[in-house]
């Protein structure tokens, strides 16, 4: 009885084994072979923001124009990359459209997974130049190829408080400390030091700025920031890492100064949550975080702020960009359906609709538009926060970087390192990235 | 001191501890509850307002945005099926292994041994299979994905189970006649039915509860409250009023699953009577 | 004609195994070819054969060691814990004759959260300044901490959180073994005059053997696998404080893309709670 279930379970082995190696290599036969514009569903995976629900509002008119119907899967931010990975990387894809963040670009062109979109743009004379530059450069184009379309854009910002920041009582108190008047700093030194005499003076009622200290995103995001506005940056011209030079330690030592002697106590485990209900509740005078935070802010049921708050650049002036694109995956059914539908969701009647409704704007005109500027009158300042931004270098390993990167932070601010140990180690591990 | 007065002492106490650590497990749930009618202004104010006017906004926005009903009915058939075939299935083999008295612990080993690898490892080829057998998005999918963990942890908890019974009481079922499965039947199920329930309970938590694969192997047809509550967190936010909406939602079958273990857990004192 | 045992076997035993063969069995032979290999998923198929490489790596690799350490560490305190809790709760409501159904459909609650969102609502509780919790402590005069934030506090809160979640399952296991443990022994043991702790520590515990084995086993190997509720929590933060294995193995595998190496990293976490867990199950059994 043994012998037999030896074989058994030896048959059975071998068989799965001969079956996982082969499978690799195949092709896999079935799939759909249409081809124009024969599909009649079309499945796009999406982040759960409200930028997305703001499409999901729009697709019945395109399936009214079109006859094709649109199924929009939405997953949180955390489980896209693992949602995305295992069907990118298989031959067919259940999705005919995605969206793409800006730290994935490199490694998803670099993995050929996303496929070019000239020929489209060119045939369809699709107007690309409407893009803003720095959003283009990001989730637009990489080494002259295009591969998606900007969707929406994330840029970082200064968000604050107005009464604070004009409040007399505070002004004069400053004034009489430092010999200079309180206003929306210029520089990070001197953002540090107004965040810090905001707390020292309102105690644990008001902070002088809340941060964000949770690895590995919120606390890169936000320092880096600190090291776009302090003249630093992570690779050099040659390519080499500069990040542990003389700005990168001043931008982390100035971080790490407003995280301990400013920022509410837990600061190094917020996330983006957390931080945002601080400055909702009224608790914080300054946030950096991305600029559609101030619609959010501006809302009553999120925020007891409510009209209190206003946007500026972040101190030092060069903040750090982010956004989404559009993209075809390569191995997409039908290409010519998903670009049908993008070609239209990306038009210009469609956009400015998407951003009357809130959604955040990658096109030029409908930034100039008179019907957006009207509703949403500082997105001039917005507008230029994006021009001025810096991004996360396209490289196929940002994943990894921000991850090495949010790991020695949080170090460097929960006291297990020095800012030196860490930006040197962050240098030195991401120096094979590139 | 007498007998009495110390059980009596000693039942006093035996209720204040339980009391307590009730109120532990409890206290936060009834804060979930409480955040569920609320908006997340609210929810985030401290010190707290403790009598808000209620809104029910939180639970029409994840049924009327998300359809909420379709997940929880989702994620109770493919918990509950892979329930059923685990316990039934599992139930035997444990009986078996724990009745054979060479090579039992190879066996038990071998089948621990097998939940052994993170999940994260084991969910890329299982994508792989389903998307080519072309069952993505299916529940039968998740239903058989599930039984590669409910099945031997059901295995290897009911081994334990198995073994606090007595052999001798289904060996003299076996001498008056019965077969082996009259005897499992019979003598040993009703015997081990708190240990049966109890893994049985485990095993639906353990799938109703699961995210990853859930997350790869669903789209919109077949996903589970634990995917759709993930979504709850978004990058521009948690969006914790509805979040605790929903989580009120996937304790409902908190109801079903107090009634069985009430049948089979607080009444099990009185199974030692089949003889 | 089948013998008795062969049929028995057919019966009771194979259709349990044809199913773990298909359903487990594969992907960890995959998994286990793929640790040999450079495969990453960026690339197509297997990737090209390395040997021992990826092995080699996993050995110095200076974070694996620490998160490994960190797993350890995580593991004994959350299985000590909740194993005396969970035994403590169980011996108590097994006492009682009042209140044990609705003590059950309390504390089965926590088990039916999902830990992601296990993870977020507690996270909105201990909120070091809009939590809950410290404001609670505050009323009674106790400064709240930064729980999370705090490279101190982070491994204990993510412990605290995770006995809230867990526990119910050692409960549930621990008591469904204690009501179907037979009532002789007990009767036999009064007549002799055993007090209350000699009936528990000579009778009770030796008949439990068997259950608190597979309970206290059941929750290594889950405690071993955590990674959900540090991803939610903590994301491995402060630091490094908090980075257990199994994150740090899910970050080679989604984050960088490592497949080979994260299964490599996976089979080695694997052949060291194996072994764990033979020797636990050759010392509890005896030579059986």
């Amino acid at each position: 009885m043994k012998k037999w279930l030896c074989s058994v379970v030896a048959i059975v082995m071998t068989v799965t084994l001969l079956s996982a190696c082969g499978s690799g290599n195949k092709e896999e036969a079935g799939g759909s072979a249409s081809s124009g514009s024969g599909k009649k569903q079309l499945n796009i995976l999406m982040e759960s923001v409200p930028d997305t629900d703001i499409v999901k509002k729009e697709i019945a008119k395109f399936t009214k124009e079109t006859g094709i119907a649109v199924n929009i899967e939405a997953v949180n931010y955390s489980a896209m990359h693992e949602k995305l990975v295992p069907q990118l990387v298989n031959s067919s894809s259940s999705y005919d459209l995605i969206v793409v963040d800006n730290y994935w670009v490199g490694e998803f062109t670099s993995a050929g997974w996303l496929e070019p979109l000239d020929t489209f743009i060119q045939r369809d004379k699709f107007d690309t130049s409407v893009y803003l530059k720095s959003m283009f450069d990001m989730v637009g184009q990489v080494d002259g190829t295009t591969y998606m379309l900007p969707f929406y854009n994330y840029a970082m910002s200064l968000i604050y408080r107005k009464d604070v920041f004009e409040d007399a009582d505070l002004k004069s108190k400053y004034q009489a400390e430092f010999g200079r008047e309180m206003k929306i700093p210029d520089t990070l030194e001197e953002y540090v030091n107004i965040s810090k005499f905001i707390t020292k003076q309102k105690g644990d009622k008001m902070y002088g700025s809340v941060m964000m200290g949770l690895r590995p995103d919120p606390i890169s995001v936000e320092w880096l920031n600190y090291l776009y506005s302090s003249g630093g940056d992570i690779y050099g011209k040659d390519g080499k890492p500069v990040i542990n030079n003389e700005s990168g330690i001043k931008a982390l030592d100035l971080y790490i100064d407003n995280m301990n002697n400013a920022a509410p106590k837990g600061s190094a485990g917020f996330g983006f949550d957390e931080a945002f209900n601080v400055f909702a509740q009224g608790n914080a005078a300054s946030f950096i975080t991305y600029n559609w935070m101030l619609a959010k802010l501006n809302n009553e049921s999120e925020s007891k702020v409510a009209g209190k708050v206003d946007i500026a650049s972040v101190p030092g002036g060069t903040s750090l960009n982010g956004g989404w694109g559009w993209a075809i995956p390569k191995n997409a059914e039908d290409k010519e359906a998903s670009w049908k539908f993008l070609k239209w969701i990306e038009s210009f009647d469609i956009a400015k609709d998407r951003a009357l409704q809130g959604g955040s704007p990658t096109r030029k005109d409908v930034f100039a538009d008179d019907d957006v500027l009207g509703q949403y009158q500082y997105y001039v300042k917005v507008q230029k926060v994006i021009d001025e931004s810096r991004m996360i270098p396209i490289i196929s390993e940002a994943p990894q970087l921000i991850e090495i990167l949010g790991r020695e932070l949080s170090e460097a601010v929960s006291g297990g390192k020095t800012s030196k140990d860490a930006l040197d180690t962050v240098a030195k591990e991401v120096q094979d990235l590139k | 001191m007498s007998a009495k007065l110390q059980n009596k002492l000693l039942d006093g106490f035996t209720y204040a501890a339980l009391v307590v650590c009730a109120l532990i497990f409890l206290l936060p749930i009834l804060w979930i509850i409480r955040t569920s009618f609320t908006t997340k202004v609210v929810a985030y104010q401290i010190p707290p307002q403790w009598f808000v006017r209620p809104t029910m906004d939180n639970y029409k926005a994840i049924f009327s945005d998300n359809p909420f009903g379709r997940y929880f009915l989702n994620s109770f058939g493919i918990s509950l099926i892979s329930t059923l075939i685990a316990v039934f299935i599992g139930a035997m083999a444990a009986f078996w292994i724990a009745r054979r008295t060479a090579g039992g612990n190879f066996l038990r080993i071998a089948i621990l041994g097998t939940q052994m690898l993170p999940p994260i490892v084991m969910v890329i080829p299982i994508f792989m299979v389903i998307k080519k057998l072309g069952l993505m998005d299916s529940w039968f999918s998740l239903i058989v994905t599930y039984l590669s963990f409910s099945l031997p942890y059901m295995i290897w908890l009911l081994i334990g189970f198995f073994e606090t019974i007595p052999k001798d009481l289904d060996e003299a079922c076996e001498m008056d006649g019965c077969t082996k499965m009259q005897a499992f039947t019979r003598v040993v199920l009703p015997l081990a039915a708190p240990g049966i329930m109890a893994a049985g309970i485990l095993s639906f938590l353990m799938a109703w509860n699961e995210f990853l694969f859930a997350l790869v192997l669903t789209g919109t047809g077949s996903r589970t409250l634990p995917v759709a509550i993930a979504n709850m967190e978004t990058q521009q936010g948690v969006m914790i009023a509805q979040l605790c909406a929903a989580t009120v939602i996937i304790i409902l079958p908190v109801i079903v699953l107090s009634l069985f273990i009430q049948k089979y857990l607080v009444n099990g004192m009185t199974m030692g009577s089949v003889k | 004609m089948l013998s008795q045992k062969r049929k028995q076997f057919l019966i009771f035993f194979v259709p349990s195994v044809l199913l773990l063969l298909l359903t487990v069995v594969y992907p960890l032979l995959y998994s286990l070819v793929m640790s040999f290999t450079s495969s990453s998923l960026k690339i197509k198929g297997m990737g090209s054969f390395i040997g021992f490489d990826n092995y080699i790596r996993v050995f110095k690799d200076a974070y694996f060691l620490k998160s490994a350490w960190t797993t350890v560490i995580f593991t004994v305190i959350v299985v000590t814990l909740e194993f005396l809790f969970g035994l403590i709760v169980a011996i108590l409501l097994n006492r009682i004759t009042y209140g044990k159904k609705v003590f059950f459909t309390i504390i089965i609650v926590p088990m039916l959260i999902t830990p992601v969102a296990v993870g977020l609502i507690w996270r909105l509780l201990l909120h070091p300044d809009l939590g809950i919790i410290n404001y609670m402590l505050s009323l009674v005069g106790i400064e709240g901490q930064a729980w999370l934030g705090d490279a101190k506090w982070a491994m204990i809160t993510v412990v605290l959180v995770d006995i809230w979640h867990q526990v119910p399952f050692m409960i549930l296991l621990l008591l469904a073994g204690l009501v179907s443990l037979p009532v002789e022994p007990y009767e036999a043991a009064e007549i002799d005059g055993a007090n209350r702790l000699q009936t528990f520590w000579n009778v009770t515990l030796p008949l439990m053997k068997a259950t608190i084995v597979v309970a206290v086993l059941f929750r290594v190997i889950t405690a071993f696998k955590t990674y959900d509720l540090i991803y939610v929590l903590t994301k491995g933060g402060p630091g490094t404080t908090t980075e257990v294995i199994s994150y740090h193995i899910y970050k080679q595998a989604y984050t960088f893309l490592d497949t080979g190496y994260a299964s490599a990293l996976s089979y080695v976490l694997l052949l060291v709670v194996l072994m764990l867990s033979a020797v636990f199950v050759k010392v509890s059994r005896g030579k059986a």
